[in-house]
């Protein structure tokens, strides 16, 4: 059996462990009856442990609460899915068609969502076949949802772009409210991690491009689209389009007329600290849900992950997302650096527009596909190191230790005999290396390429230097702690 | 049917700006609750809006004598023992008032100060429903199955190994989820109820 730790239960109880933490936790709490009971007791008193124990056992059986069970949700929706097609459509003589809605023939449903079912059907009059988004008739009921859905409508409507899902038309009286968008075989983003897992570099910048200039029409209009993540993302068959769907929790900036309800509105694991908070936001909100995306795009893995919702949110507006080079190592630092702005906490030090965003990324593809031609855009090499922004009694300090460590380094003499030039720190490696893939695909960790072009051996003195910050970082705080006068 | 309104008029103006951001909080936290309680205590629909109002405003009056004794968040513990005496000062009452209209009749039934000692047995059912308000909002906060393994395990009481099993996990994770899920419940019922009464 391995052996306890105790530090990581309370991180447990608080969802905060690390992944391999967690495994580890996991596996020696199954063996480990002295850590079983003292995580419980951790979590409260015996005495309230069956306090709240009784009392849902009670309201349970008293009135057979259904919220508490699992059967409520799932089949409930999934029923009423099924149920509703019978109900909502009227017949049709046409054999391909399960029913008619106005001047459409219902051929299938092809998913249900949060809001509502998207139904594939055909119109006759227009012989095209269109994509039809029905409110689901628990929500048609309420006027909330009403309003919300009449506001995809209008929001999307307001915008015309290639990367952004039209809306061809709406019926807001009907029973069941409904939008009619064209039919496109696509698959969404998620579907695509699901189906290959990350994504080849020129892809994520190719799809982050287009799904920034997608989100970059909304902003021009004054929308926020409040619900970017990959579900939300399509991507056309056969060709390379990105669409931005689902405007329903688009809002204009300056429209104050809907209140916070205090319920949680987008998908938690995409949201940006400012939603997270409740707090009013802007744009730049999207560009950070953008930047969750794109992380996921590369690592595989949202950000900011936990058991629960609460814990994620909490992770979102406390915590660093782990530096994306350390779990995708394949990718160049530059891409660390893009995603990483956009993941800032405060929306003032994130990237200033999905416009430059987009200007960023298509730069970025032209780089990899011709890196003797077009350079990496200068906003995405490697930042300069924090401790450049220390104040003078500080920044002295660190000039100090900087040389002193630097003195013990390896890297630095070849630095220093190259003169102007920077080699590559393994150039034990004389061999010719291959120019960069044309792919921009990803390379297996334990052989990277030596870098040839300029741009690359610069980012790779950038990197020995950034790990020379992250040891002066370390050294600097422990330097004051040691000259913390004893109290 | 929820009412955000209602939070704009029950704005209220307290020397300490901190204890003013406390109260906007209490009452978006309780809230809901309020509401929950006052459906479970059979009052009609319609009604529901209303009588919530009516008790958060009577909290809100309460506000007024508050004085401080100089310990740390002890706005919000007294707003917090206010708040549970109105409310069981409310489910004391019968039926048929409750049912009817507010006006200051209804106000003047349930304000108090928080001198006011509820019998045991009120406490008792405040903090039952307060555990099922909890719970009921911890559950959409987690994974259906570690709901479940809280709840077969914990409310069920059946043995973790057998659930484990059942669920394709390790008892391991079980023990985790379930404590994970229990402090959340825990930590939302002390957002509206005060310390000394979590700790009894």
């Amino acid at each position: 059996m391995s052996s306890c730790d105790p530090s990581l239960l309370p991180l447990s109880l608080e969802d905060r462990l690390s992944d391999a933490q967690e495994e580890f936790l996991t596996a020696h709490l199954s063996q480990c009856e002295r850590c079983q009971r003292e995580l419980e007791h951790l979590a409260g008193q015996p005495q309230v442990w069956s306090r709240v124990s009784t009392a849902l056992k009670t309201a349970c059986a008293g009135s057979g609460e259904a919220i508490f069970t699992d059967e409520s949700h799932t089949t409930e929706e999934s029923e009423s899915a099924a149920d509703f097609a019978v109900e909502f459509l009227s017949p049709s003589t046409d054999t391909e068609s399960i029913g008619r809605l106005g001047d459409i023939e219902i051929l299938e449903v092809i998913g249900h969502g949060g809001m509502g079912i998207v139904l594939k059907g055909f119109q006759p009059e227009l012989k095209r076949l269109v994509a039809v988004k029905v409110l689901a008739p628990q929500l048609a009921v309420s006027a909330a949802a009403r309003r919300r859905f009449a506001r995809e409508a209008q929001a999307t409507a307001a915008i015309l772009h290639p990367n952004v899902m039209p809306i061809l038309t709406v019926h807001s009286t009907g029973k069941l409210p409904y939008l009619v968008m064209p039919y496109v075989q696509c698959e969404s983003l998620q579907q695509r991690i699901d189906r290959t897992g990350p994504l080849e570099l020129v892809d994520i910048l190719r799809i982050g491009m287009q799904t920034a200039n997608g989100l970059a029409a909304a902003h021009a209009q004054g929308l926020v689209h409040r619900d970017v993540k990959p579900a939300n993302i399509l991507l056309e068959i056969g060709v390379e389009r990105v669409m931005l769907t689902d405007f329903g929790l688009a809002r204009a900036i300056d429209d104050a007329s809907i209140t916070r309800t205090g319920i949680i509105a987008g998908t938690p694991q995409y949201m940006s600290p400012e939603q997270a908070r409740g707090e009013p936001v802007d744009s730049r909100s999207d560009l950070f849900s953008l930047g969750s995306v794109l992380y996921t795009l590369a690592t595989g893995r949202p950000p900011f992950r936990a058991e629960s919702t609460y814990a994620i949110l909490r992770r979102l507006t406390d915590e660093s997302p782990h530096p994306l080079r350390e779990i995708a190592p394949q990718y160049p630092a530059w891409l660390g650096v893009l995603i990483h702005k956009l993941l800032e906490k405060q929306p003032s030090d994130r990237w200033t527009s999905s416009t430059e965003v987009a200007q960023l990324l298509e730069q970025c593809v032209a780089h990899i596909q011709q890196p003797a031609v077009f350079p990496l855009p200068a906003a995405c090499q490697v930042a300069k190191p924090k401790w450049w922004r220390f104040s003078a009694a500080r920044a002295g300090v660190a000039v100090v230790v900087a040389l002193s460590l630097a003195m013990g380094m390896m890297f630095l003499p070849p630095l220093l005999r190259k003169n102007s030039r920077l080699e590559p720190t393994m150039a034990t490696t004389p061999a010719p290396a291959p120019p960069p893939s044309e792919s921009g695909g990803r390379q297996p960790p334990e052989s990277p390429t030596p870098p040839t072009a300029p741009t690359t051996e610069w980012n790779h003195g950038e990197e020995s230097l950034a790990r020379l910050r992250k040891d002066l970082d370390s050294w600097t705080r422990d330097a004051q702690q040691l000259w913390k006068t004893p109290k | 049917m929820r009412t955000p309104e209602t939070r704009h008029s029950l704005i209220v103006r307290l020397k300490d700006q901190r204890n003013e951001l406390a109260w906007a909080e209490f009452v978006c936290a309780y809230e809901p609750f309020l509401v929950r309680l006052v459906r479970r205590q059979g009052t009609p629909d319609r009604h529901i809006p209303d009588i919530t109002q009516q008790l958060l405003i009577a909290i809100a009056r309460s506000v007024n004598g508050w004085s401080s004794d100089g310990r740390d968040a002890s706005f919000r513990r007294w707003l917090g023992r206010v708040a549970r005496n109105v409310v069981i000062k409310f489910m004391t009452r019968e039926k048929k008032q409750i049912t009817g209209q507010g006006g200051s009749d209804f106000l003047q039934l349930i304000e108090l100060t928080s001198d006011d000692t509820p019998d045991e047995a009120r406490s008792q059912q405040y903090e039952h429903e307060l555990i099922l308000w909890a719970a009921e909002l911890v559950r959409s906060e987690f994974r259906d199955t570690s709901w479940r393994a809280f709840w077969t395990t914990q409310v069920e009481g059946r043995a973790v190994a057998d659930v484990a099993r059942e669920l394709g996990v390790t008892s391991g994770s079980i023990y985790m989820s379930r404590s994970r899920i229990f402090a959340r419940i825990r930590a939302k019922i002390s957002e509206v109820l005060d310390d000394s009464e979590q700790q009894s």
